[in-house]
């Protein structure tokens, strides 16, 4: 490879999606409008558990401006969740069981008349005592969920050979129980779908908040019963996602049928109530864990229960709260060498919304219950717990390390990662500090996240498909534009895409447009979720520019007589080798493939145009990191603040440093709401009462601090040699503050298991042990 | 139930630099009738609750929450939105700064974002970390952590000062 030639790949490009969003001129689905266009709103449960003993629709349906009123009888569609043995109608039939399901949709001329509507519908309840709590609800106490079948979900032990010899010969143990409350990934952006029959095709154009096209495409098809050719999916601009926006709901079944039985478009706009009651739920976990460690403070085995609620339903095609059980108990070991562990899980479906996926999904609970062991053991011991850590690292010549939960980590920079955190927050100086400043009574603290991140798994829940599509097509005046099926919610796909792709063709990275998101345009594709996108859609925009690029080159090699040996794509052009000043531009090349097919190469095809897919050679590549928190707690007031911040970052080949750069921070600043702020909470009847946002609380600038970040750069075997990083700043933040509260308040004794920690739990730690 | 509907009224609204009447329901919050009547879809409802901030405008100069104002309330006023920031050829110093700095990800808060630091920078020509973070701090974004938005705006304030 030419030195000299322009890589864009590593560069800090900026993004080309920025100026239509900066005048406001991005399209979301909310600013789809057409004539005619319909507005749905929904009348949800008022309880958590009821039998639906009348609905009277006649009021609502007789107000001027209202076009239909469906009860579920009416809708007259359902999602069958073939592993659970459930079927649930779009609109709830005879039963609600939870606050907010859906239960009649009102269409009407426009939102404030289809809400007026609403308040029309008369609905009798027969209220039934919900099921809120896992540890009963796994009796089937108080009652079942679904009438007939068991309130377990799913249940599962699991462990290594030889677990019960190790954890009984360690010499010391301890327990803890680690829990994190229901949290909301909160997009602020609501969910929203448009649908608009196409009067020429016979076919639906659903516009859709949604990460991938291609899978929210198959299940409309699916639920309509239509040939998938039929349903249009496009994804505009989408304001954020974080995982709950791969998931497919009811009201898209009802607004898309609605517009088929009508003839008519019609929209829904999810407000930001129905949000906090509807979109999947996340977290809410325990792990109930017991450890076996030596002296040396060497961890021997772990055994973990884990409970999960999974909430009334499943979500179409996602285990729900078994993927949240799973992946946590799955990645517990994280990056130290825990040779035998022990695992349960027990998963039960309780009268509260569904739980989905929120970024990271297990990822943050398994990082909370890895560093909490380790706090636990240093706690134990009497040793500071970077000791701890360092004691038990997976060492750089034990890669390929096969964990104990069976995850095969490929090359990562665990250790190093750690020394650079330490370094950049300078440890000593701080323990001096902090000494110095425990005397007047403030209380300071530095936390720890040592990191792995597991990514561009096989399968996601952004769609089953282990691979990502690209296909390129340059035109006839040297530029490209490109098509995937990838579903970008904010990570700047459109300009990461353009630099790998730029980058093969020599070209600028203007002249590549990332089209995504129209499954009438684009190759089939797994979407985005699962930190997926930039190593297996990145791996796919090299394998396409890699073959358009053999073409253009050959092509070339035809035009400049010249050997396809000496031809480099740079600047524009294609020039050869060691001979400055001859050679062509790729414009020219291009009306060449496609005008002047006369003067091709003997039997090549006219055209340049070409399809790439990409599956990468591992079933999963792991990111790596640390996190390293610096917060101070009053023990007056009970509040944390987060003083200072640094995240040593390891994604391998970096595509856009500050694309990643923001992604760290972003994903930070969720990780101090999880572990400070962020709790959905039900009150003993079922009854949500945290559905705004003066009640589920986010970060706001003055939350967040300025933070450093570093990168590591240790190559995956991945084309491109990419690593996913969408989810591991939000893997490694909430432990690293808990750890930093830890650290704060041991002279309180404390050591932080739940989060997120309220201002109340700090006074009640610090009133208890002054007691 | 529902109050009977009221007749629909007559308001002016001087938009972006343009005076135009708009027949509304009274009860219509000016956000709406930003995105309806007006086709001014940079105005984003996140929260139609006061919290978010997505649909921030400007009023005679200060931020302003468009969720939380009937449009009939808007008459007589200076409105802005971020429609107005720039030119086709060449985007308003905060909107370089923002692009420049990485201030944005997925787009929905940034029009909020934007003018909230421009109505900062008219106030306040050089802030302080500490004051764009306290101006801003009514504005949630969801994506960024906000590090960039604050360089941004302290980019901003350096460009609006060469000129």
């Amino acid at each position: 490879m030419n030195p000299l030639r322009p890589l864009f790949v590593g560069a800090r490009v900026s993004r080309v999606e920025d100026p239509r969003l900066l005048r406001g001129q991005g399209q979301y689905v909310a600013d789809v409008n057409v004539p005619g266009m319909l507005a749905v709103a929904f009348v949800r449960s008022p309880y958590a558990a009821a039998r639906i003993a009348k609905i009277d629709t006649r009021a609502a349906a007789g107000m001027p401006g209202v076009v239909a009123v469906w009860t579920a009888a009416d809708a007259r569609l359902q999602i069958v969740h073939e592993g659970q043995g459930i079927t649930q109608t779009v609109l709830a039939s005879d039963h609600v069981r939870f606050v907010g399901e859906p239960v009649v949709a009102v269409i009407a001329q426009d939102a404030y008349l289809a809400e007026d509507a609403a308040d029309l519908v008369e609905i009798e309840y027969d209220a039934q005592e919900p099921v809120l709590d896992a540890h009963r609800s796994q009796h089937d106490e108080p009652r079942q969920v679904h009438h007939g079948r068991s309130n377990v979900v799913f249940s599962r032990t699991t462990g290594t050979e030889g677990f019960q010899e190790a954890f009984a010969s360690a010499p010391r143990h301890v327990s803890l129980t680690f829990t994190t409350k229901r949290q909301a990934a909160t997009p602020i952006e609501p969910r929203a779908v448009a649908a608009l029959p196409d009067p020429f095709g016979d076919r639906l154009t659903v516009y859709v908040t949604h990460q991938s096209p291609h899978e929210v495409r198959r299940q409309l098809a699916q639920i309509l019963g239509w040939p998938e050719q039929r349903v249009h999916v496009v994804v505009p601009e989408v304001g954020g996602g974080f995982g709950i926006k791969a998931m497919f709901y009811p009201e898209y079944a009802v607004v898309a049928e609605a517009a088929r039985r009508l003839g008519r478009p019609v929209k829904w706009v999810s407000d930001r109530r129905e949000a906090f009651l509807t979109d999947a739920h996340a977290r809410d976990a325990e792990h109930v864990v017991d450890i076996a460690f030596t002296d040396a403070g060497r961890i021997v085995a772990v055994q973990d229960h884990v409970y999960g609620d999974t909430g009334a339903w499943p979500l179409w095609n996602f285990p729900g709260a078994v993927g949240e059980a799973m992946w946590a108990s799955d990645m517990l070991p994280g990056p130290y060498q825990i040779p035998h562990v022990a695992i349960e899980i027990t998963v039960v479906f309780s009268n509260k919304a569904p739980l989905g996926p929120y970024r990271g999904v297990g990822g943050p609970i398994g990082a909370q219950v890895q560093e909490g062991i380790i706090e636990g053991v240093a706690r134990a011991l009497g040793r500071d717990p970077v000791e701890i850590r360092r004691a038990n690292l997976i060492e750089n010549d034990q890669f390929p390390y096969r964990s104990a939960t069976g995850q095969l980590y490929d090359q990562g920079s665990y250790g190093a990662s750690m020394d650079a955190a330490l370094r950049l927050m300078d440890l000593e100086k701080f323990r001096e500090e902090q000494t110095r400043l425990r005397r007047e009574g403030r209380y300071l603290g530095l936390g720890l996240c040592v990191f792995v991140e597991p990514s561009a798994f096989a399968e996601s829940e952004a769609g089953s498909v282990p691979y990502e599509s690209v296909e390129l097509r340059m035109d006839t005046t040297g530029t490209v534009t490109a098509t995937c099926g990838l579903g970008p919610t904010g990570q700047g796909h459109e300009t990461t895409l353009a630099q790998i792709i730029a980058s093969q063709l020599g070209i600028r990275v203007e002249d590549v447009t990332v089209l995504h998101g129209d499954t009438d345009n684009a190759p089939v594709g797994g979407g985005t979720g699962g930190s997926r996108s930039g190593t297996i859609g990145g791996g796919a925009a090299l394998r396409a520019s890699g073959e358009l690029k053999d073409k253009i080159v050959t092509l070339a090699a035809h035009m400049l007589e010249a050997s396809r040996d000496d031809i480099v794509l740079e600047g524009g052009r294609a020039e050869v080798t060691g001979v400055p000043g001859h050679g062509v531009p790729i414009a020219d090349i291009a009306r060449r493939a496609y005008l002047e097919v006369g003067a091709l190469p003997e039997g090549m095809e006219p055209g340049l145009e070409v399809l790439g897919r990409y599956k990468p050679p591992m079933a999963a590549t792991y990111s790596n990191g640390t996190h390293a928190a610096m917060v101070e707690v009053d023990v007056a007031s009970g509040l944390v603040q987060v003083l200072d911040y640094v995240a040593v970052n390891d994604c391998g080949v970096v595509i856009n440093p500050t694309i990643v750069e923001g992604q760290i921070h972003g994903g930070v600043a969720q990780g101090i709401g999880s572990a400070l702020l962020e709790e959905l909470h039900y009150d003993d009847a079922g009854q949500l009462t945290t559905t705004s946002l003066m009640d589920y609380l986010l970060p706001t600038l003055v939350d967040v601090p300025p933070m450093r970040v570093e990168h590591m750069e240790t190559p995956s075997l991945s084309l491109g040699g990419f690593k996913g990083m969408g989810e591991g700043s939000l893997i490694g933040a909430p432990p690293a503050i808990a750890n930093a509260i830890t650290d704060a308040l041991a002279p309180f004794g404390v050591l932080v298991t739940d989060i997120p920690v309220s201002p109340d739990q700090v006074l009640r730690w610090v009133e208890k042990a002054r007691a | 139930m529902s109050e009977p509907k009221a007749e629909k009224v007559a308001v002016t609204l001087n938009v972006n630099g343009a005076e135009r009447t708009v027949t509304v329901e009274p009860r219509w919050l000016l956000s709406d009738v930003l995105r309806q009547e007006f086709g001014l879809t940079g105005v984003h409802i996140g929260c139609e609750h006061g919290v978010c901030g997505a649909c921030t405008i400007l009023v005679d100069g200060e931020p302003v929450r468009s969720c939380l104002q009937f449009a009939v309330q808007a008459e007589g006023a200076r409105i802005e939105t971020v429609e107005a920031l720039g030119t086709p050829e060449e985007m308003d110093p905060v909107q370089t700064a923002f692009w420049e700095k990485h201030g944005l990800q997925c787009g929905y808060c940034t029009p909020g974002m934007v003018l909230t630091a421009k109505a900062l920078l008219d106030r306040v020509p050089n802030p302080t970390e500490a004051e764009i973070r306290h101006a801003l701090s009514g504005n949630l974004c969801r994506c960024t952590g906000y590090q960039f938005i604050v360089e941004a705006v302290e980019r901003a304030a350096e460009l609006r000062a060469e000129g």
